[in-house]
């Protein structure tokens, strides 16, 4: 008799040294993977190529009015969004956008979003090049700890999401409610309204389903029916009798959703069709003159030391020197020490409060120009998943560079181009 | 005079009585009944979810004019393949209905466990499209007609045409409308926006897309009548498959 595995090694050892080996093995493999195991929470940004994440929306001054909240409770997701000038040719444009929110499931109640200060609802365009600022009010829903991200969906580009920051939501969804106010001035809680109706009627239909079927079945069953038609006696089976309360049974059909149609009618005598079209010709944010140039001159990506180096020539125009402080993309921050004394109120998972420094740290003087070396370096790179940009069909990064005046002034530059993987190590630009 | 023991059947019969006998038929019948539910929730609700899809999951997807086009004619393909299985093979009434009720328990599962026992969403948001009293209708003038051509006809029409008076009870009550922040939205609208789906962007939805403009606001009759005629099509030709579906071949004795 050919034994299998586990018989032969039975026979072997005895069954109860398999029975504690199988144990132990259950046991190491417990210890080992559960106290490392944490709540899947990610939203699958770092599974988006990293050319797209870099160069499509270019996401910064994001705040979370509140990290902690009631249920009920109202906080507001801020910020502003740049349209990247180099939108990658792979993506459709965002002529057809709708700005959203990355939450697993409804736990917070999208109130309102606004995109520079028109409401949202509804689609809108957006134009290259530009930047918008945005706000959604959400209301919290169910009780929980959540990463909660801004989100723009653009039709036929997918889903760009944002930097995300966790929540807690405190309190019982039993207690949510969701007030609106119609037109005519009464108010509905729009998170129990018609579903106890809604389901009263699908079961009473549902029912009634269930009555036709089982009175056939109940009548002559299914097998002997199908002797009776195999015997060439289908006509036989149907009796005038059936006729007439099958007649029957779809008059009183067809006359409860007559009442139930009325019914509605009266009840609700106004009613409109949905809502729904393209907002076009929402205003980008109004900016100042453009008062640095940059001009990029060609950059490469260590893809050991998780380094990207950018060479740049910046004409300063203002009328204050200015420091390079941050380089932002695909929601990562990267500071400069220099610039950055203490650290600003961000997601720990996505600032690199060291991740960025210049060749040369002396700032720009007003009307110089000045060839830099800016290197961006932090394991949060590769965390991301943005090193995959050496494996993308076009190798281009891309991203929002910020200087600083020793005012507080901020100057916004987008930065972008090709870059060349370096995967040897100690290569360099 | 036949040969038996206390204990066993007849030489030669697989049961001791007519009772037993008849019994057997009963529990199998039950059996049947049950195995074919489920078959029938199982296909015809992976049919329906992909076909039908979001028209069907979200109530700010059941606009005048895409929806009721829509899904009587993808929910007409099940309905009439179990009529022809199950008034051929067997002249019972119930096909149409049968394979209705199987969509909607299995659905009404998907909605209440899935939707809104893991996700959170109201069931408001999510409730699936009544189907049942066209159901009735199909089956019943199958019933009275005893004619798969006429039920093709008349059946499919009235089955595109009692869609929406069939969903309306239902949907009255979310057209309502309600000013957002300065913006005109139906509660359905309003639903859908508040109750966040992160992965079902506006833009998906096809509120009343097409070149129908000339009949103003009464899209519904239009795309009811355009739906009936469709589901004509679909019914002959499903017809045709549920009878293939159910043929019973066999195969010589030699052939095994």
């Amino acid at each position: 008799m050919k034994l299998s595995i586990g018989e032969t090694l039975a026979k072997f050892l005895g069954a109860r040294s398999v029975r504690a080996l199988a144990l132990g093995l259950a046991a190491a493999v417990a210890a080992t993977t559960l106290p490392a195991a944490t709540p899947a929470s990610a939203h699958g940004e770092r599974s988006q190529q990293a050319f797209l994440r870099m160069r499509t929306l270019n996401w910064y001054d994001v705040k979370w009015s509140k990290t902690e909240v009631n249920v009920n409770e109202d906080m507001e997701l801020t910020g502003k969004v740049h349209v990247f000038s180099g939108w990658p040719q792979a993506v459709a444009k965002p002529e057809q956008a709708f700005l959203n929110v990355g939450e697993p499931g409804p736990v917070f109640v999208r109130k309102a979003s606004f995109v520079s200060g028109i409401p949202t609802p509804r689609t809108f365009s957006l134009e290259i090049g530009q930047d918008y600022e945005y706000k959604i009010v959400l209301r919290a829903r169910r009780q929980g700890r959540y990463h909660v991200h801004v989100q723009i969906n653009v039709k036929d580009g997918g889903p760009i999401v944002g930097p995300g920051q966790w929540i807690s939501i405190k309190g019982d969804m039993a207690n949510f409610t969701n007030p609106v106010t119609l037109l005519d001035g009464s108010t509905v809680d729009l998170e129990t309204l018609g579903i106890k109706w809604t389901m009263t009627y699908h079961f009473l239909w549902m029912a009634a389903a269930a009555f036709w079927v089982i009175y056939w079945f109940m009548q002559k069953g299914i097998i002997a029916r199908g002797w009776q038609v195999a015997a060439g006696k289908a006509n036989d089976i149907i009796t005038p009798a059936d006729k007439r309360f099958g007649g029957l049974w779809l008059a009183g059909s067809m006359l409860a959703l007559l009442i139930f149609y009325a019914h509605a009618n009266n009840e609700f005598p106004r009613t409109l069709p949905m809502q729904a079209g393209l907002l076009t010709g929402i205003d980008p944010m109004h900016e100042g003159p453009v008062t640095v140039i940059s001009n990029y001159g060609g950059g490469s990506y260590k893809v050991r030391g998780r380094e990207l180096t950018i060479k740049l020539k910046i004409t300063n125009n203002g009328t204050e020197p200015l420091k390079i402080g941050e380089f932002t993309t695909a929601g990562l921050r990267f500071l400069n020490p220099d610039v950055f004394t203490t650290r600003p109120d961000f997601p720990e998972y996505l600032l690199a409060d060291r991740g960025l420094s210049v060749n040369d740290p002396t700032p720009i003087a007003p009307g110089e120009t000045k060839d830099v070396v800016v290197t961006v370096q932090d394991a949060r790179f590769d965390i991301e998943r943005l090193s995959d940009l050496a494996y993308d069909t076009d190798s281009q990064f891309g991203g929002l560079l910020f200087l600083f005046s020793p005012t507080g002034k901020r100057v916004k530059l987008e930065i972008g181009g090709p870059v060349i993987p370096r995967f040897q190590a100690g290569a360099s630009l | 005079m036949s040969i038996t023991t206390e204990a066993g059947a007849p030489a030669g019969k697989a049961w001791k009585s007519k009772e037993e006998f008849l019994g057997c038929v009963i529990l199998t019948d039950w059996i049947l009944l049950f195995v074919l539910f489920l078959v029938l929730l199982g296909s015809y609700h992976i049919h329906y979810m992909l076909l039908a899809g979001d028209w069907d999951f979200w109530i700010d997807f059941k606009d005048r004019r895409m929806w009721p086009t829509v899904a009587p004619i993808v929910a007409m393909c099940f309905a009439a393949a179990a009529q022809s299985f199950f008034w051929t093979k067997f002249r019972l009434p119930f096909g149409a209905t049968v394979v209705t009720l199987a969509l909607l328990v299995g659905e009404w599962i998907n909605r209440y466990d899935n939707f809104w026992g893991w996700t959170f969403f109201p069931i408001s948001l999510v409730f699936p499209s009544a189907l049942i009293p066209m159901a009735f209708w199909l089956d019943v003038v199958l019933l009275l007609s005893g004619s798969w051509l006429v039920t093709a006809l008349l059946g499919s029409m009235g089955w595109g045409l009692l869609f929406y008076p069939s969903n309306w009870p239902v949907l009255a009550q979310y057209h309502q409308a309600a000013e957002v922040d300065g913006v005109l939205l139906t509660l359905a609208d309003l639903i859908g926006f508040n109750y966040v789906r992160t992965g079902t962007p506006e833009y998906i939805r096809m509120i009343e897309r097409g070149t129908l403009r000339t009949f103003g606001k009464d899209v519904v009759p239009v795309a009811a009548f355009f739906s009936g005629f469709v589901s004509m099509l679909v019914y002959f030709l499903w017809w045709q498959f549920g009878k293939w579906f159910a043929r019973t071949d066999y195969l010589a004795n030699d052939e095994i």
